[in-house]
């Protein structure tokens, strides 16, 4: 069932006196012939199945080598045991990479689960009654244990709100994901199960006077080095390039870095007014990279999203994941690697959201909190009306920051969703996903309350534990996977992380947000009246034009046969009647059409696994 | 019959310019202190700006120090008033050499020689050349002897374009302690001594380091000493990496209470690493040589000043600066092999003897001599 994962290979190990097993399918970047995992330790005592790549291993391994360790393999998997002969769990803080691993310590009958920084590989947990199971997708859990698959209302409501399932918790109640940078160790006697955090990211309000130009350059080292790091591998490698300043930044950089004509890839749309084709095309002319460009017809909209949608193991909607998925297999034939510039916006301040609420959040301090009730009471009135002007209105109404924030990036979907709701929804309590999203956020480090800094820190923060991982990083790992591709992310590096955070907020968002990226890029190379004020671009898509062309069949089909209707969890006609309004044109509310389409083909999906 | 001097007073004039002198803290301070207390073959002149403090500091020493009172101004022209009083001053005091301690004194010493026919002798130290690179050239162009705080700093120099400056590499001293005997340390400990000001000086190494460190020394405690903009900064990134139990900042200190804590540690680390983008990095990193006087071994950045101020594998560990690992090892070899660190200790003392500052000056004085012979 993970054979997308890892098309080139399998293999198992189990420890027979204990029933401890761990197994795992690969798809080979690294030593391609010996790199057959799991891997053991000299004395084959250690064992660890890795799903990912951990970019510094050639370090580790001259270090570990200097050390008397002796290797069998070439694979950078290996480096893990050996490493963990010299420091135990620590081992963790020595690696830069993205990975998920389970390792086995036979000797001390003790099981180590670890998952990077950020999220990028997944980890699914299901632990009941002293017992363990792990895996990179829900869907292999619940084939190994077919009573776990249950819906969990409270997540089909959070995932309606937000999109994508946030975690820690899944779409069933049984299983978790381990987060970021977390890890777990069990002991095989089940005395000890223990889950810890070995890195956080930094959600302190810093405010170093530094000046711009030493940051530019720190910057600019740090991107180097770890677009470097990255480009290490066994199998050939190009770049996503969107059009926008990420992408570019990390072409240029790769392009410096490889001995090779570099290979980049986009991909355009036949509908809508969202193109980064053109651009895209005069940066790999720049780069005079060999460049690739693929089509996401309206055609292939209709073929390959219900696939998609249903197929990837928990349910997203995202909407640049049909379009990364479809550049994935375009490229896999030319490419096994790609390098892509996800997790930018979140460590830089790409998001213009960050401006327009820092400003609000100093305005409603300067109107003292009467005032500002007051107001927020007059902005919201009209919160059944749906015009722009309404909704920007609401926005930037005075209201808890926490809830201004989850209404601007969800488009106030918990607004509406009571009206969409059925019974086998209708208990959760509607302010659960806000008090969840709370616990997620952590206190918001307020000096004042007009401190727009402040402000801008915890929203950044926010965005990098929760938004990333949970929808950006876990779209990328998908929409790649399924295409047997692995796409490495450049900015999601340790030190570049770690100095990204420690930076005053304005650096990040002078002149319209991500200043320091925008800085670095050469002169020339993107549309500068573009980009006079930046704009976000990356991937950007046409969901309304498919939802009303290539998807309404299924949206019609969906309310006549899908499970989120026929089982109660949604109404019917209040879908109806939302997917009437859209396809006449009326209104656009693809905002809401598209988590219950890339739900519902998920659902039904699941539910006939399920066999209900 | 051998030739009378022709002064009975005897002693050729020194007029030192710089802007940075104590009761205010820091490297530059102290060399030009060192100096001008320790220069005996000159009548020597110290021209200073006005600082809290400095009325007492000045009457306690035996150095005539004249200092520029220049209230409520920006920097910037606090260091103008400088260079201004500064021809005023060698008017009156007739100086036979002039001694620049940092770039910015530069267009005085070359107004003076340009005046009076004053020969300039220029320090160099490191940052200040990044910082401004076009006063470097003008400064060591116009000086009859460059004086750089190490080779690094030499090349730093050369790089500004100026090749006619004949160049003096003359290290930074050290004072050496009268009693170095070693307290004993409960934990294994090692110090960084540095202002947390710049990244370069590699705090944020040390950091991930740490996390390594502890999985082979769990009970290691790293002494923080000094303080300044970036603490925060390497506070929450010690927080980031779940390390606080292991760390303690200690604040800036006096010299006192520094060289206690330096009895009182296994090892001083400081990765000091070139800042990216051109700056200059470490000039020499007097406090490795500080650390040896104590008989301590250090593990620094195998680049830049740190290249002069320790034997690698003699008096420390020189590693990859950025290369969170290696810094690691080295901190865990020393913390857990009490011989080899004593071996390192032992040689950073004889190193340290080597910089006293007696020795040090004598070497400046005579490159001052010699200007006065042409």
């Amino acid at each position: 069932m993970l054979h997308h994962r890892g098309p080139d290979d399998e293999g198992a190990h189990t420890d027979g006196s204990t029933g401890v097993s761990i197994g795992m399918r690969r798809l080979s970047i690294i030593d391609v012939e010996g790199g057959h995992q799991p891997i053991c330790n000299e004395d084959r005592s250690v064992w660890v199945v890795c799903n990912g790549e951990i970019y510094n291993h050639p370090r580790l391994r001259a270090e570990l080598r200097q050390r008397g360790h002796r290797f069998a393999t070439g694979s950078d998997t290996e480096v893990l045991v050996h490493l963990y002969e010299e420091y135990g769990e620590d081992l963790v803080q020595a690696l830069d990479g993205m990975f998920a691993f389970a390792l086995w310590d036979e000797l001390r009958g003790r099981l180590l689960l670890a998952r990077d920084r950020f999220g990028e590989k997944p980890l699914f947990v299901h632990e009941h009654d002293g017992e363990l199971m792990f895996a990179s997708e829900l869907t292999a859990l619940l084939h190994a244990k077919p009573g776990l698959r249950q819906l969990d209302p409270a997540a089909i409501d959070a995932f309606f709100v937000f999109a994508y399932v946030p975690g820690p918790g899944t779409i069933v109640p049984g299983v978790r994901q381990l987060p970021p940078g977390h890890l777990l160790s069990w002991q095989r006697d089940g005395s000890h199960c223990h889950q810890r955090a070995w890195w956080r990211a930094s959600d302190e309000l810093l405010a170093p006077q530094e000046p711009f130009q030493s940051v530019l350059a720190e910057t600019r080292r740090l991107f180097e080095e770890s677009v470097a790091a990255r480009m290490i591998s066994d199998v050939p490698l190009g770049v996503f390039l969107s059009g926008g300043v990420d992408s570019t930044l990390v072409a240029i950089a790769a392009a410096k870095a490889s001995s090779k004509r570099l290979q980049t890839f986009t991909v355009g749309y036949d509908v809508g007014s969202v193109s980064e084709t053109a651009q895209a095309r005069r940066t790999a002319a720049y780069l005079d990279s060999e460049h690739h460009e693929v089509t996401l017809t309206e055609r292939d909209v209709a073929e390959r999203t219900p696939a998609l949608l249903a197929g990837i193991d928990q349910p997203l909607a995202d909407r640049a994941l049909l379009p990364l998925n479809l550049l994935s297999e375009f490229a896999r034939p030319r490419v096994t690697v790609a390098l892509g510039g996800e997790g930018a916006d979140e460590l830089f301040g790409g998001y213009p959201r960050y401006r327009w609420l820092e400003r609000s959040t100093r305005a409603e301090a300067a109107l003292g909190p009467a005032a500002a009730r007051s107001l927020g009471a007059l902005l919201r009135g009209g919160a059944d009306r749906a015009g722009r002007g309404q909704r920007a209105a609401r926005r930037l109404a005075p209201a808890p920051l926490l809830e201004r924030n989850l209404d601007w990036v969800t488009a106030e979907r918990r607004r509406v969703r009571q009206q969409l709701y059925g019974p086998r929804l209708a208990g959760v309590g509607a302010a659960q996903v806000l008090s969840d999203l709370g616990a997620r956020a952590g206190e918001l480090p307020l000096r004042g309350r007009s401190d727009g800094k402040a402000t801008v820190r915890w929203l950044m923060h926010l965005d990098q534990v929760d938004y990333l991982p949970d929808d950006v990083l876990f779209k990328t790992d998908r929409a790649g996977m399924l295409a047997s591709l692995e796409i490495r992310t450049v900015f999601l590096n340790r030190e570049l992380a770690d100095f990204a955070a420690s930076l005053d907020t304005s650096a990040h968002l002078a002149g319209g947000g991500k200043a320091i990226l925008r800085a670095m890029l050469p002169e020339g190379v993107l549309d500068t009246r573009r980009l006079g004020r930046y704009r976000k671009t990356a991937f950007r898509v046409p969901a309304a034009d498919w939802l009303r062309g290539p998807l309404a069949p299924v949206l019609r089909a969906q309310l006549e046969h899908g499970v989120l209707y026929a089982e109660g969890y949604f109404e019917r006609e209040a879908a109806r009647m939302l997917v009437g309004e859209h396809l006449s044109g009326g209104h656009d509310h693809s905002d809401q059409l598209w988590p219950l389409l890339a739900l519902g083909l998920w659902a039904d999906r699941f539910c006939g696994l399920d066999g209900s | 019959m051998a030739a009378r001097p022709l002064q009975s007073t005897g002693k050729p004039r020194l007029l030192i310019l710089t802007p940075d002198y104590p009761p205010a803290p820091g490297g530059i301070q102290l060399v030009s202190e060192r100096l001008a207390a320790g220069i005996d073959g000159f009548r020597t002149l110290v021209l200073a700006l006005e600082e809290p403090g400095a009325a007492e500091f000045d009457r306690s020493r035996t150095t005539v120090i004249r200092r520029v009172r220049a209230p409520r101004l920006p920097h910037a022209g606090r260091l103008a008033l400088l260079n201004a009083h500064a021809l005023r001053e060698a008017l009156r005091f007739r100086p036979d050499v002039t001694l620049s301690m940092h770039l910015v004194a530069s267009p005085a010493a070359a107004a003076i020689k340009q005046a009076l026919g004053v020969p300039v002798a220029q320090y160099f130290h490191a940052e200040e050349i990044g910082a401004r690179p076009r006063l470097a050239a003008f400064a060591a162009a116009h000086a009859d002897r460059a004086i750089a705080v190490s080779s690094y700093t030499a090349g730093l120099v050369r790089a500004t374009g100026a090749t006619t400056a004949s160049i003096s590499v003359i290290p930074n001293g050290v004072d050496l302690p009268l009693d170095a005997t070693p307290e004993p340390v409960d934990r294994p400990t090692f110090v960084t001594v540095a202002r947390i000001q710049e990244r370069y000086k590699g705090h944020d190494v040390l950091v991930r380091a740490l996390a390594l460190v502890r999985a082979k020394v769990p009970d290691v405690q790293w002494l923080v000493i000094g303080d300044g903009s970036l603490r925060p900064v390497l506070e929450a990134l010690v927080r980031s990496y779940g390390v606080e139990d292991s760390v303690r900042f200690l604040g800036s200190v006096s010299d006192e209470e520094r060289n206690a804590w330096l009895r009182r540690t296994h090892l001083l680390a400081m990765p000091s690493r070139l800042p990216a983008g051109g700056f200059a990095g470490e000039g020499f990193g007097i406090v490795y040589l500080e650390a040896g006087a104590y008989g301590k071994p250090v593990v620094a950045g195998n680049v830049g000043g740190a290249l002069d101020a320790i034997l690698d594998g003699v008096t420390g560990l020189l590693v990859d600066p950025l290369d969170q690992l290696a810094v690691a090892e080295a901190i865990t070899a020393l913390l857990l092999d009490p011989a080899l660190a004593r071996r390192l200790g032992a040689a950073g003392r004889r190193r340290a003897e080597e910089h006293a500052w007696p020795l040090i000056v004598a070497r400046v004085q005579s490159v001052l001599l010699g200007l006065l012979a042409r």
